[in-house]
């Protein structure tokens, strides 16, 4: 098996189904990038697959790495505990398998400029 | 002037604003006045911000949403406090605009938290931010658990305000 890396992205899931829209356009924008040949996305709630469901297709995909994201604005019990807890389960799974937590996407830089674009094209129609 | 207000959800998770705080922040080198407003737990309020803003000499508010998903917080819960707050200001202009969705650079947020993660040893690091930020809440999840056991002098903190 070679070097495979997969990047999880980890959702909270929302009973309301079409509120995942937007998070699966951006996942798309992901995929389309090809930094990762395996994109894969798992709930935490609600909506299917879960999170070690999605791990399961990263395995059986060929990830020799999973690299996960947590596409949350903000830090509550879930990114700060339940993510990490479900990696570490996963750990035990697949100990030929590497994991990496990333950052929660709130944290980023990034969301600043796109904050600060909102508010510079607010003016316009 | 032109004001900014960074409309979030609020938590009862101790130092859960540091990254909001961090976002207004980085925004103050653009533009001159920005406050983050929430709608419940967290400080300063929503309307504490419209206050704080006017009071600066805002003439127009820029409400931005910190949310990912134009869900019933964005599209009810905040045009209802965006129009009460008319009420009380009717000479301020209040403008919302919509919420991150699916901004294309939200693609480059998630593909660099994956190329720059955490050490293992930063993976519950939200739980160490909550416990040096303690606000003494019992609401808090986290509250007197083993990662954040309230101390005197979190007791002294919040007697002394």
């Amino acid at each position: 098996m070679g070097n495979v890396t997969a990047l999880l992205v980890m959702v909270h899931g929302s009973p309301k189904e079409s509120a995942n829209n937007d998070m699966f356009e951006v996942v798309e924008l992901v995929r389309q990038r090809r930094v990762f040949p395996i994109v894969k996305v798992g709930f935490m709630e609600c909506n299917q697959p879960t999170i070690p469901e999605a791990i399961a297709e990263c395995v059986s995909d060929g990830a020799s790495k999973i690299v996960a994201v947590p596409y949350f604005l903000h830090v509550g019990t879930h990114v700060a505990d339940d993510l990490p807890t479900l990696l570490e389960e996963a750990r035990l799974i697949y100990p030929a398998v590497e994991f990496a937590l990333g950052r929660y996407i709130g944290e980023s830089a990034i969301v600043s400029d796109i904050l600060a674009a909102r508010i510079t094209n607010s003016g316009q129609p | 002037m032109k004001a900014v207000i960074l409309f979030s959800h609020g938590s009862t998770l101790c130092g859960a604003g540091t990254a909001l705080g961090n976002h207004a922040e980085r925004l103050r080198s653009q533009f001159p006045l920005v406050e983050v407003g929430y709608m419940n737990y967290s400080t300063p309020t929503f309307e504490e911000s419209v206050d704080k803003t006017t009071a600066a000499g805002a003439t127009e508010i820029i409400v931005v949403p910190f949310f990912l998903a134009p869900g019933y917080f964005v599209t009810k819960s905040l045009p209802d406090r965006v129009s009460a707050n008319r009420r009380r200001y009717p000479e301020v202009h209040f403008l919302i605009v919509p919420p991150l969705g699916a901004d294309p650079l939200l693609a480059d947020a998630v593909i660099d938290s994956a190329l720059n993660p955490l050490r293992d040893d930063q993976w519950r690091e939200g739980l160490n931010t909550a416990a040096r930020l303690c606000r003494f809440s019992a609401e808090c999840p986290v509250f007197g658990t083993h990662d954040c056991e309230p101390t005197f002098s979190g007791v002294e903190t919040v007697l002394n305000g």
